[in-house]
């Protein structure tokens, strides 16, 4: 899984006389900053996770469910090795050989969903 | 009729087209999409250089899952290349991943011609001469070079019924 992490974080530097550049905020805040705190946003990365079994999108639904025109939402498995697929594909797969198909270890599920 | 291994030859075949890999040329059949020809273009600085190879892929309703069958209908002289043309090479048989596609099948094909592995041999001569005498080795692959450039009536004939 890749994520692409976005931080945001609000943050006025009050009462901090050691850093110049917040000399002139400093004088003209009526607040002391006490805690701060980062929000993390992640989303999948759409261009770059692609179901290595099938070549589609992870974001989108397999190809088994495109044929089929099935329009429920194709859900995601992960693997322990963190690799993933589509559900579909991969249980395709596994009828074959139990094995994950990108790093060839033992294929154990670790999480299935969105 | 759109099933999940003819979408994904196509993709296969979208990808080829994007990102040709060097000396490597696959199209699937006008009425077939599970039937590919392709062609292997021997690689430099080897006995098979300038070889045009041509080669049959079968698929079936099963890829990815299962590898398609591949096989030489140019003639070889290799030690992993059966008589007819079939060719041992773990990843089309029990090293194969749903993960591979037709430039991966072919790109390990075409790296195979110049690193045979003798241990398993399909062409038992092919496998003692390149051990042995590898002048005579190289003198009967660049035969079948020579041979490539010319598409025999019955092999072209095959291709086309095909």
């Amino acid at each position: 899984m890749s994520e692409n992490s976005q931080t945001s974080a609000q943050s006025t530097n009050a009462n901090n006389n050691s850093n110049p550049t917040s000399d002139t905020v400093s004088s003209s805040v009526p607040f002391t900053l006490k805690r701060w705190n980062l929000v993390g946003i992640w989303s999948w990365d759409v261009a770059h996770d692609v179901c290595a079994i099938c070549r589609t999108a992870l974001s989108e639904s397999c190809l088994r469910c495109q044929a089929a025109s099935n329009l429920q939402e194709c859900i995601i498995v992960w693997g322990t090795c963190n690799h993933s697929f589509h559900n579909c594909c991969m249980s395709q797969w596994v009828k074959q050989r139990a094995q994950c198909p990108l790093c060839q270890t033992d294929w154990v599920i670790n999480r299935i969903g969105q | 009729m759109s099933t999940p291994s003819r979408l994904r030859l196509m993709r296969d075949f979208k990808q080829l087209q994007k990102d040709p890999p060097a000396g490597i040329a696959a199209v699937p059949s006008d009425d077939n999409i599970l039937i590919w020809h392709a062609f292997i273009l021997g690689p430099s600085d080897t006995p098979f250089e300038d070889g045009t190879f041509r080669l049959l892929l079968e698929f079936t309703e099963s890829y990815p899952n299962k590898p398609p069958s591949v096989r030489f209908t140019s003639k070889m002289f290799h030690p992993n290349v059966y008589a007819d043309g079939g060719i041992c090479l773990d990843i089309l048989q029990n090293r194969w991943s749903p993960t591979y596609d037709v430039s991966a099948i072919l790109t390990s094909i075409q790296s195979l011609l110049d690193e045979p592995n003798v241990s398993s041999p399909a062409n038992s001569e092919a496998a003692t001469l390149y051990q042995t005498n590898r002048r005579e080795y190289e003198k009967r692959v660049k035969m079948t070079v020579e041979q490539s450039w010319n598409a025999e009536p019955t092999l072209a004939s095959n291709l086309r019924a095909s």
